[in-house]
């Protein structure tokens, strides 16, 4: 069979960058066939990408030969324009669209371009695309400003695109970054069905080994630039060779050793009681449905459920950002009824850790940022607050940056542990953790994740997590409450829902988070 | 980093430079100017540039280059404490205002934005007659000010109402230490444009209600009171008005570019 795409020795090299972005890269691909490009942000598979779809840099120099189906294999070049149709799936969470211009609209453009055919006719083929999407959302609900859409409803509208070009080859650059688990499953299998029905083949840029698992595909490690390992995704998985290889795929969900459970002992620190959630989609709420639960001193609770189930309601409102129907009760301190200045004495035993860029004022230093805290609740000498400070940015790894830097200047993966340090230093009851792994690459998320289990290992805080993954939850909490609509589906400690799950919805999510079942208590883990 | 705001920031250092300039004449103005202010019948009446005179002479034979460079000493002396009280009552007060419980903090704003709607020019002048002609610095001051008090105002509800100020006050930063820190921000990262502007702001209204006879007093003359000095016989003699028209320009121009000229905004 005559290979779709054969590159042979590639090697790019971009002017001001002293080695190569991309070293003797090599890879044949077949009609039909699925290649992940697995990588962190410097690895060279962008690189790839921007080649194939003809958007290399200007004055990058390209070196070995690229063979398209049945041509002469030819010098790489900028544009190398390969004799079939190629399409090109970004990643929501790019905002590739025009915010405020119709979604559908741009995307129908598009189309047109890629078919050479009239609007009507590219519309015809976008709703045709869109309908055989299992899973995927009404034409009407997608058909308005991307602004106005959720980073799911505009993936299912960016691959119905793609799939409406019908390309020979797909290009997919992080497609569903940062999407829940859940949903990230639904719209890889949506993409594997198409593919199977149009036999094109794919190229997947993927950051983390959770795309590997999905996909089932032939995989190529690249690292600075070159391929450190190439196998099929099942060995992978099974074990991996280069080092590289093995760190990125520490972030897989592991089944976490058993520990005690910690949520039966000590006194309340937080009870809520009969609180009403309402959601974007539930504007009202019955008795019934109304939340009551207590967490306490140091145990770990997670609020597991996708984007619009009640949990980040719930979130806001144990913060105080939000006001809802029923009682709040921190250290037995109802803080609706306090001042401001009372409510702010109590939270400051509170710590919020979340993925939200704005989560920090980008205009403050480093030392500022972890110092407010320590300033703000604690009346500490100088050096002693100093102190504090050293030890904190230490554990998370911050401790040899400039301390007068802008948090501006630093990476979201830095910002994140800005924020663990901020929290560590004030040495809090509860800490409040929303999507703590959203938006890392690989490497990231298994730092972020080991940071954390072992903040909560040796502060002793109690822990609210708020995820739509059970490998985040898992790892982080005892117990869970899975939600869904705004009301709580099913609750009760994260080994018993992931063995035996109940509800479709808490089958869904642990389905999608890929965890092995973990061993009885009673066998040695 | 792309070219805009590169020649944007080489704008902003030479409009400095420029003020810097100004400044030095300000201070050596006596030193610089070849007579002391309002000396009249230095040279023949109404005598245009030339190398004894650069800018002529007026009607009553003063020379114009000293007499422009009086004019700025003056001018700028008068429009310095009035941008300062400008920025203290507008800017400042703006920004706590801001943090102030609702009762407060809306009438004061809706009453702030209602002043700022008022030319600043007429509430000036407003002022001046509640007072008297040698307030003019602070009647200018205090006009400029509900126009800061706006703008700091709407600056500092944005900066309270941001995720990272909400995530604060939840982990129990109190709102007295999150308005120490928007302010000591909002101080280092726009304390000199800010100035600059107001700078801007008060001469042009310093200059405009001396030109209509409300502001300085003679023999200070400034630039307002020079150029409606020169009204008589400008159509004679353009020099008269034209250098302290130019100077006052020039002032006004490098103070807004000084502060990053903001287009949009009134000065």
């Amino acid at each position: 069979m005559t290979a779709l795409l054969e590159i042979d020795d590639l090697r790019v090299t971009r002017p001001g960058v002293a080695r190569p972005v991309l070293d003797r890269f090599s890879l044949t691909l077949n009609a039909g066939e699925t290649v992940v490009l697995l990588g962190d942000a410097e690895s060279g598979k962008d690189i790839v990408l921007c080649l194939l779809d003809g958007l290399s840099g200007r004055g990058e120099e390209f070196s070995g030969t690229i063979r398209f189906r049945d041509g002469e294999a030819k010098q790489a070049s900028r544009k190398p324009r390969p004799p079939f149709p190629i399409a090109y799936l970004p990643a929501a969470a790019s905002r590739p669209l025009n915010p405020r211009v119709n979604a559908v609209s741009q995307l129908v453009r598009v189309i047109a371009r890629k078919l050479e055919c009239p609007r009507g006719a590219a519309l015809a083929e976008f709703r045709g695309a869109l309908a055989r999407l299992s899973g995927a959302p009404s034409f009407e609900l997608l058909d308005c400003a991307p602004e106005r859409l959720d980073e799911v409803s505009l993936s299912w509208a960016l691959l119905a695109a793609a799939c409406a070009a019908t390309p020979e080859l797909l290009l997919c650059d992080h497609p569903f970054l940062d999407l829940s688990p859940s949903a990230a499953r639904a719209l890889t299998d949506a993409l594997l069905a198409e593919q199977k029905r149009l036999n094109f083949a794919i190229i997947y840029a993927a950051r983390g080994p959770q795309s590997v698992m999905r996909l089932s595909a032939r995989t190529l490690v690249l690292r600075q630039g070159r391929i450190v390992e190439e196998n099929d995704a099942a060995h992978l998985i099974g074990g991996q060779t280069h080092a590289y290889t093995q760190a990125l795929f520490k972030a897989l969900p592991q089944p976490v050793p058993d520990k005690p459970m910690r949520s039966s002992r000590g006194e309340p620190l937080l009870q809520v009681q009969g609180l009403g959630l309402n959601t974007p989609l539930k504007k009202t709420v019955k008795a019934k449905d109304a939340l009551s639960f207590e967490l306490r001193r140091g145990a770990s609770l997670a609020l597991v459920g996708e984007d619009g189930s009640g949990r980040r309601a719930l979130m806001r409102a144990v913060l105080g950002l939000e006001r809802k129907p029923g009682r709040i009760l921190f250290d037995a301190v109802d803080l609706n009824l306090l001042s401001e200045a009372m409510t702010a004495r109590l939270r400051c035993r509170v710590a919020f850790i979340t993925s939200a860029d704005e989560a920090l004022d980008l205009r403050m230093t480093i030392w500022d940022t972890v110092d407010e805290p320590l300033r703000a609740h604690l009346n500490l000498s100088r050096d002693l607050a100093s102190g504090y400070r050293e030890a904190a940015l230490k554990r998370v790894g911050l401790a040899s940056y400039d301390g007068r830097r802008a948090v501006a200047t630093l990476s979201p993966f830095d910002r994140r542990r800005l924020l663990v340090a901020r929290a560590i230093v004030g040495a809090p009851l509860l800490v409040v953790v929303d999507e703590p792994l959203r938006g890392l690459d690989a490497m990231g998320q298994t730092t972020m994740r080991d940071l954390l289990m072992d903040f909560r290992a040796e502060q002793q805080s109690a822990f609210l997590v708020i995820t739509s993954d059970f490998a985040v939850a898992q790892a982080l909490a005892d117990e869970a409450m899975v939600f869904s609509e705004g009301r709580v589906v099913e609750r009760g400690a994260i080994r018993t829902l992931l063995e035996n799950p109940k509800d479709s919805v808490t089958k869904a999510l642990v389905e999608a988070a890929a965890i092995r079942p973990l061993p009885p208590a009673s066998e040695p883990v | 980093m792309n070219a805009t705001p590169v020649f944007r920031r080489i704008l902003v250092a030479v409009s400095w430079s420029g003020l810097g300039l100004i400044a030095v004449a300000v201070v050596l103005s006596d030193f610089l100017a070849r007579a002391a202010a309002g000396t009249a019948h230095i040279g023949p009446l109404l005598d245009p540039p030339s190398a004894q005179f650069p800018f002529g002479t007026d009607q009553l034979g003063r020379d114009i280059l000293s007499e422009t460079l009086h004019a700025m000493n003056v001018t700028v002396v008068h429009a310095l404490p009035a941008a300062l009280l400008a920025i203290v009552t507008g800017s400042v007060f703006g920004f706590v205002a801001a943090r102030l419980s609702p009762p407060l903090r809306l009438p004061l704003r809706w009453a702030m934005g209602v002043f700022a709607a008022v030319p600043a020019l007429l509430l000036a002048i407003l002022l001046i007659g509640l007072t008297e002609r040698g307030y003019a610095a602070v009647a200018a001051g205090l006009a400029a000010a509900p126009i800061a008090f706006v703008r700091a105002f709407d600056r500092a509800q944005m900066s309270g109402k941001s995720v990272h100020a909400e995530y604060a006050r939840a982990t129990g930063i109190a709102p007295a230490a999150l308005l120490r820190r928007d302010l000591a921000y909002e101080v280092r990262d726009t304390l000199l444009a800010t100035t600059a502007r107001a700078f801007a702001a008060v001469t042009i209204i310093l200059a405009t209600v001396s030109f209509l006879g409300f502001g300085a007093v003679p023999p200070h003359r400034d630039f307002g009171l020079m150029i409606a000095a020169a009204k008589p016989v400008y159509v004679q003699a353009w020099w008269t008005a034209a250098f302290p028209a130019l100077a006052l320009l020039i002032v006004i121009l490098l103070a807004r570019l000084a502060a990053g000229l903001d287009e949009g905004e009134r000065a």
